[in-house]
């Protein structure tokens, strides 16, 4: 180790205890963002810790990437630097939850199966029905923005979190929100957090509202010839009295791999598949049941079928897991989250298909009808593709997405660290934003300790 | 210095466009709020490159700029506390598209909340975000201040509905942030502007969410012979996880005042009522509707009327958006408090208003967004009795701390602007405050945008007149998962 590295050692475990501080090189291996590995691993207690651990690092110029179960490290631009892994898996504590209020406060390590199972037993839960959901904890969900697709009917995280407490990087604890259901009592900088991927601060504590669990649900499938048939559907679904609390639309790809487990199966019919389902009380969920089927007959579906509980079951899980699914199948794959508007929906993936033909790449696409669509360039069967290959269709791929008349914003979610070297970053083509992002991150971390270069336009 | 100004925003705007005479800035001193400020002109700017343009003469001449749609705000956002610029959007009032097939609308800010909604209706979409005074805000102001309303409970306020914003900076650059698509890759900017108080940019147009008209609604009065009843039947209403499209409560005092005024059909000789609506499909609002009764019920409402048709809700509906002003009929002026507590602590909070009003022989009535926490408390008073004024300030405190004591906020939804920031530190300590700071000084450097509003002015001398208060809510025992 280097100079400055020795000296934190005794410093840092000063801070956090010798038992809680590791450098042995599994450890640091295990911490590894894009290849790069930290010097250190240090897991704070507490909110007070991690203030101290990150003064210390601001004093020494030390970069640190914080982390809970390391799910999504893979997600943003290599970092520039990165000397300290603070691991925030001790911090898994629920503060505050009062079911009869419907709020909840949260330490930044607690797994969200472990607090979906403690709602459950109030009969409620969190909308985040998030890929990783083992794994997962609530500072990285948030860090990262994880889609869900009950965002259709209950937002992202930024509709149905209170207020956060955070530890800026120069290691000052700080605050913002509450945890009252309506409140707007100074500057809502807990929204900057979200999607921030650990640049702007330390999340310490995140207050949620909860909702309750609805009394019966239903899921239902039907299929199409065409992406434009299928996009059709959900508009008209968008566009009734019904409110379903999720609408998917896979393409044939991915519904084999959502509907039957293997991405790679090509014996069922090539069709376009929209996956709705319903919650409420049980007439309500009839009523769905009766509308549905006539709907879909009236747009073009093949065809239209209720699942049982147990396909349902399965269906929802691998929708919510379904980049994980992706880069289980396929290490090389590389999938964009794009956030676009319902029209322009399967326009964009007529382009992105194209994309994907000329340049020799499967394509399995998800769209979440209310706006996020996932796609995934696979190498074709067998193939490893060159990283200049894969670099090529991902900027093809930006270019796309960047005309206006898609209405469209991308990033690179995941896909292997060279590529994402190659193509200058995971951000896509500059935009005019970055600046004011720049001034966010300056009142923020103004010395650049928090995960260095992960971020649009190099922050 | 100051004429020079003038001719220079004149040929900008033409002589329409700037007012400086002494009686009609005397129009711009006021808003909603009980605050005053003297500007020294108003410019009505038409587009964003005017806008950009009056901000780099402010500039120039070092003065203050303040941002105003319809002046309805409630906390002073719109008043020149500092003297200056007074930037009036009324010109820049146009639906700019209605996107039906993406749900989306893109508006210039000086468009009335409620034209949004006329302007689509035919269509069966409106605006969610429905401020009592919807009829005159405007949206541009809604962005300002993150508005509410009642229908909040079930829809959300402005911030949910918002997915893009053209701004123009402190520092006259135009920029845009968002767009019609649900997110836009790197930080969510839109989170930070929306509700920052017209201290961080100017909004120069607005790209809006717009909601499907439900297919039922119903609309339920329930009337109590005591408040304990009223709020317990609130909290059970959160309890059994029924919600609401809207939940509002107005007390005994308040009612009879709205009922003297707009003749709403509430019954003058109860304490207090719920006025709760429930939208959705068919069969959610029927099952909703009998959940909801029978909670009522078992909390001794002496009725449970459900509204007959589209008039009678109507009714019901006017009587609660104007009890404001019914309420002004019987007092030369009004205080009005927007403190927020966890619903469950309703009960006790209408207690310790009732005991602050004894204590300090003022009159409050109480309209609350009950179902949400949001709570109204509205203090009358006579400004010439200077006596009677310092009363009503320090009750409106004590309520405010009673909220922070019970894990609440400050405000819910009128925002912060020139009426509680010295209150903050009850809730920020210096370090949340420091940063607040920072965080405006990153877009508004030199602080001439909207100056003296949000953060406490008391801070920066190294003095910070409150300390934090600890929550006195219980808090259970952390438990490892």
């Amino acid at each position: 180790m280097t100079g400055p590295v020795q000296s934190s050692w005794t410093r840092l475990e000063e801070i956090v205890g010798g038992a809680h501080i590791f450098a042995d090189s599994d450890e640091l291996t295990v911490r590894q963002v894009d290849g790069l590995s930290p010097s250190v691993v240090v897991l704070p207690a507490d909110a007070a810790q991690v203030a101290e651990i990150l003064r210390f690092a601001a004093a020494e110029k030390l970069a640190v990437i914080p982390r809970g179960s390391g799910t999504k490290l893979g997600i943003g631009s290599p970092p520039a630097r990165y000397d300290i892994s603070l691991d925030l898996s001790r911090m898994n504590r629920i503060l505050a939850y009062d079911p009869k209020d419907l709020t909840l406060g949260v330490e930044p390590g607690v797994r969200i199966a472990d607090l979906l199972r403690v709602l459950a037993e109030q009969k409620q839960f969190l909308p985040l029905a998030v890929p990783f959901a083992e794994r997962a904890t609530i500072g990285g969900i948030v860090a990262a923005n994880s889609s869900s697709p009950l965002r259709h009917a209950f937002g992202g995280v930024r509709d149905f979190c209170l207020g956060m407490e955070f530890v800026t990087g120069e290691g000052v604890a700080a605050k913002s929100g509450g945890r009252v259901v309506k409140n707007v009592t100074g500057y809502d900088l807990h929204k900057l957090l979200i999607g921030s991927l650990g640049t702007l601060a330390v999340i310490t504590r995140v207050n949620f509202r909860t909702f309750p669990l609805p009394p019966a649900q239903g899921t239902f499938v039907a299929t199409f010839s065409d992406a434009d048939a299928a996009f059709g559907f959900c508009r008209a679904i968008v566009h009734s009295v019904l409110a379903p609390q999720m609408l998917e639309v896979a393409d044939p790809a991915a519904a084999h791999l959502l509907l039957s487990g293997d991405i790679w199966a090509r014996i069922a019919p090539q069709t376009w598949s929209v996956i709705i389902s319903a919650a409420g009380q049980p007439e309500v969920v009839d009523r769905y049941a009766h509308e549905l089927g006539p709907m879909a007959s009236k747009a073009g579906a093949q065809e239209f079928a209720p699942l049982d509980d147990a396909e349902a079951h399965s269906v929802f899980y691998r929708i919510c897991e379904f980049p994980r699914l992706i880069l289980e199948a396929a290490v090389f794959a590389a999938i964009f989250r794009i956030g676009i508007v319902p029209t322009t929906m399967a326009g964009l993936l007529g382009e992105i298909s194209k994309i994907a033909v000329q340049e020799h790449f499967d394509l399995v696409t998800l769209t979440h009808a209310s706006g996020i669509l996932y796609a995934a360039l696979l190498p074709t069967e067998g193939d490893t593709p060159s990283v200049a290959a894969t670099t090529k269709a991902v900027l093809d791929v930006f270019r796309a997405c960047g005309k206006p008349e898609f209405n469209s914003s991308a990033m690179l979610e995941w896909c292997p660290a060279e590529v994402k070297t190659a193509a200058g970053g995971v951000w896509g083509p500059p935009r005019q934003d970055f600046a004011q992002m720049q001034r966010v991150k300056n009142a923020f971390d103004p010395t650049g300790v928090l995960s260095p270069g992960r971020f649009a336009g190099g922050i | 210095m100051q004429q020079q100004l003038i001719r220079e925003l004149v040929a900008l705007l033409g002589p329409k466009g700037v007012l400086s005479q002494p009686e009609d800035l005397m129009m711009y001193e006021y808003d909603g709020s009980v605050e005053t400020g003297s500007p020294k002109c108003i410019v009505f700017p038409a587009s964003a490159r005017e806008v950009s343009e009056i901000v780099r003469l402010a500039n120039r001449y070092e003065i203050p700029m303040v941002g105003r749609g319809a002046g309805t705000g409630l906390s002073g956002g719109a008043i020149a506390r500092n003297g200056g610029i007074v930037i009036e959007f009324s010109r820049m009032n146009r639906i700019l598209e209605i996107d039906v097939e993406n749900l989306r609308a893109v508006v210039q800010p000086g468009v009335v909340n409620l034209d949004l909604t006329r302007a689509v209706e035919h269509l069966g979409l409106y605006y969610a975000p429905d401020p009592s005074s919807q009829k005159s805000c405007t949206i541009g102001g809604n962005v300002a201040e993150n508005s509410g309303g009642p229908h909040t409970l079930a829809y959300g306020v402005t911030a949910n509905h918002v997915t893009g914003l053209e701004l123009v900076l402190p520092d006259s650059e135009i920029v845009r942030i968002g767009g019609k698509n649900i997110e836009t890759s790197g930080y969510d900017l839109g989170g930070l502007f929306v509700g920052s108080e017209g201290t961080l940019a100017l909004v120069t147009e607005i790209t809006v969410r717009l909601t499907r008209k439900p297919e039922a609604v119903k609309t339920l009065l329930a009337v109590y012979d005591t408040l304990d009843d009223t709020t317990e039947s609130v909290v059970d209403i959160t309890v059994r996880a029924i919600t609401p499209a809207a939940c509002e409560m107005l007390d005994g005092f308040t009612l009879r005042a709205v009922e003297d005024f707009v003749h709403a059909g509430f019954p003058k000789d109860c304490a207090a009522v719920l006025l709760i609506e429930v939208e959705g499909l068919t069969e959610a609002v029927e099952a909703q509707t009998a959940a909801i009764t029978e909670v009522c019920r078992l909390h001794r409402a002496r009725e449970v009327r459900v509204a007959r048709d589209e008039r009678e809700r109507d009714l019901l509906w006017k009587g609660r958006k104007n009890a404001f002003g019914a309420l002004g009929r019987l007092s030369p002026m009004y205080y009005v408090q927007d403190g927020v507590i966890p619903r469950t602590r309703l009960p006790e909070t209408l207690r310790r208003i009732e005991e602050i009003g004894r204590h300090y022989k003022l009159q409050i009535g109480n309209i609350f967004h009950a179902g949400d926490g949001n709570l109204h408390p509205l203090i009358l008073f006579d400004e010439r009795d200077r006596a009677q004024f310092e009363r009503v300030v320090a009750a409106g405190r004590e309520i405010m701390e009673h909220c922070v004591s019970v894990g609440g906020a400050l405000t819910g939804e009128h925002g912060i602007g020139m009426e509680k920031n010295e209150l903050m530190p009850l809730i920020f300590t210096p370090d949340d405050l420091a940063l607040m700071e920072r965080v405006r000084a990153a877009f508004n450097r030199d602080g001439r945008l909207n100056p003296g509003k949000v953060l406490p002015l008391g801070k920066g001398c190294g003095e910070i007149r409150i300390q934090p208060m600890t929550s006195t809510a219980i808090t259970p025992a952390p438990t490892p998962v």
